[in-house]
């Protein structure tokens, strides 16, 4: 029974930890801690000077006095009029910024660039590019290792779910290791914390990206038996199985909403089915503790 | 290997599994009746009826896949780019470096997004969700290969 309601019940909290992260303070109002201000869901307006930063999130935005700290806006608008001014930096993204000419002291980010771009170029083209990048990738991943791409590949099609969930837990302390490090910032040490685990976090969604391109590639394309096997010129071995895979899934990335959500479980399936089997390796990640017998 | 292959296999060191065993017992009465000895003659293996194992045929590299792929995915950029106008260079190279997330924006965004939710709730989710992953870490992986 108890078995049982693991594994329900860690999904179940790594998703609220993760919404809990991803939607500070949990309420619709507006809040104010020490100097900053938050503004969750509605509309404000910064009529009075704010001595910290604001962040709103889902909300529209009017700024028409001084913000002496950073502006934060994700998804809603920001409008800057009579004395609105930023003295940091403003960060958005999925946000329509208008009138912030010459009133933003530091610089003007979109925290995901990928949008800001996209406004510039067509957003496939973009995709397209990034597609040619995972390709090269995982070429490159699948020549220098491709029994552990292999392993881990066969990992993920009989394990899913323990992956998917191992996934989702990953991420969740990926983000929370990232905000604990970030106080650490200040002290210094935070910096060389926060680099080593970003790449940590971008090699283990690298590397298990190949290996998901090499599950959905052998799922789609590969042989059911030997005869099959051996009547095949092309679509055998592991490197062509990724090539698909990539091609599969990079298809599948270009149509709209749909493809950014099946990129985004196919990540959570990278990350797990990556650190599920140590990278393809196997081993275990703790050494097990055995008193030395007499 | 059961009990009763480990009998078949050297019946004097396993005479005890007869006391325990009654098809085996019966096929001892009846080598004893028809006094012989008993052969055991392993199965005859089939390669074809086992299942295609992962790593047959995983070392093949099939590199016109690969070039086509590539050549696919090069040319479908090239022509979304010059479709919006774009140069194409320029373009696929912008796209590239815009993947990578900007440094500062980021981490600023981490410390006010904990600066929101507080330092102590912060450090109570950090260990519950760290000793839930250790927890998943533990377990050996399942899928097998050679």
């Amino acid at each position: 029974m108890f078995k049982r309601l693991v594994l329900p019940l860690t999904v179940l909290t790594a998703v609220a930890v993760l919404g809990i992260v991803v939607s500070p303070t949990g309420a619709s109002e507006r809040h104010a801690f020490g100097k900053d201000l938050y503004i969750i869901g509605k509309p404000a307006t910064i009529s009075q000077p704010v001595d910290g930063s604001v962040q709103a999130y889902r909300a529209n935005v009017t700024v028409s006095n001084v913000i002496s700290g950073d502006l934060l806006v994700l998804g809603g608008a920001v409008n800057f009029e009579g004395a609105g001014r930023v003295d940091g930096n403003l960060i958005y993204a999925a946000s329509r910024v208008t009138n912030a000419d010459n009133r933003v002291r530091g610089h003007i980010y979109p925290l995901a660039s990928l949008e800001g771009a996209a406004a510039s170029m067509t957003k496939n083209a973009i995709v397209a590019s990034l597609l040619l990048v995972w390709l090269i990738a995982a070429i490159i991943v699948t020549l220098m290792s491709g029994r552990e791409v292999r392993l881990s590949s066969v990992e993920v099609r009989t394990s899913a779910l323990h992956c998917f969930v191992l996934g989702l837990v990953a991420f969740t302390s990926f983000v929370l290791s990232a905000i604990a490090f970030s106080y650490l910032v200040p002290y210094i040490v935070g910096v060389p914390l926060l680099a080593a685990l970003a790449v940590f976090a971008i090699l283990t969604k690298v590397y298990g990206m190949v290996a998901i391109f090499h599950a959905a590639g052998t799922l789609v394309a590969g042989s059911r038996n030997r005869q099959q096997l051996a009547s095949r010129k092309w679509l055998r071995g592991d490197l062509a199985m990724v090539v698909i895979g990539v091609l599969l899934l990079g298809a599948i990335r270009l149509i709209p909403v749909v493809g950014a959500i099946v990129w985004g479980l196919a990540s959570i399936f990278a990350v797990g089915t990556a650190l599920a089997t140590k990278f393809g390796r196997r081993e275990p990640w703790f050494l097990v503790w055995r008193p030395s017998e007499a | 290997m059961t009990p009763c292959d480990e009998y078949l296999e050297n019946p004097d060191a396993n005479a005890a599994h007869l006391e325990t065993c009654e098809s085996c017992r019966a096929l001892a009465a009846l080598a004893l009746e028809l006094d012989q000895e008993i052969e055991v003659q392993p199965r005859p293996l089939s390669l074809d009826a086992l299942p295609l194992a992962p790593w047959e045929g995983a070392s093949h590299r099939t590199w016109p896949l690969v070039a086509m792929g590539f050549a696919a995915t090069l040319i479908l950029a090239i022509v979304l780019f010059f479709a919006a106008g774009v140069s194409s260079l320029t373009g696929i190279a912008n796209a590239v470096f815009s993947a990578i997330p900007p440094v500062q924006p980021v981490v600023r965004a981490l410390q006010l997004t904990g600066r929101a939710i507080g330092l102590p709730v912060i450090a109570v989710l950090f260990i519950a969700i760290n000793s839930i992953l250790f927890f998943l870490l533990r377990r050996a992986p399942r899928g097998i290969d050679v």
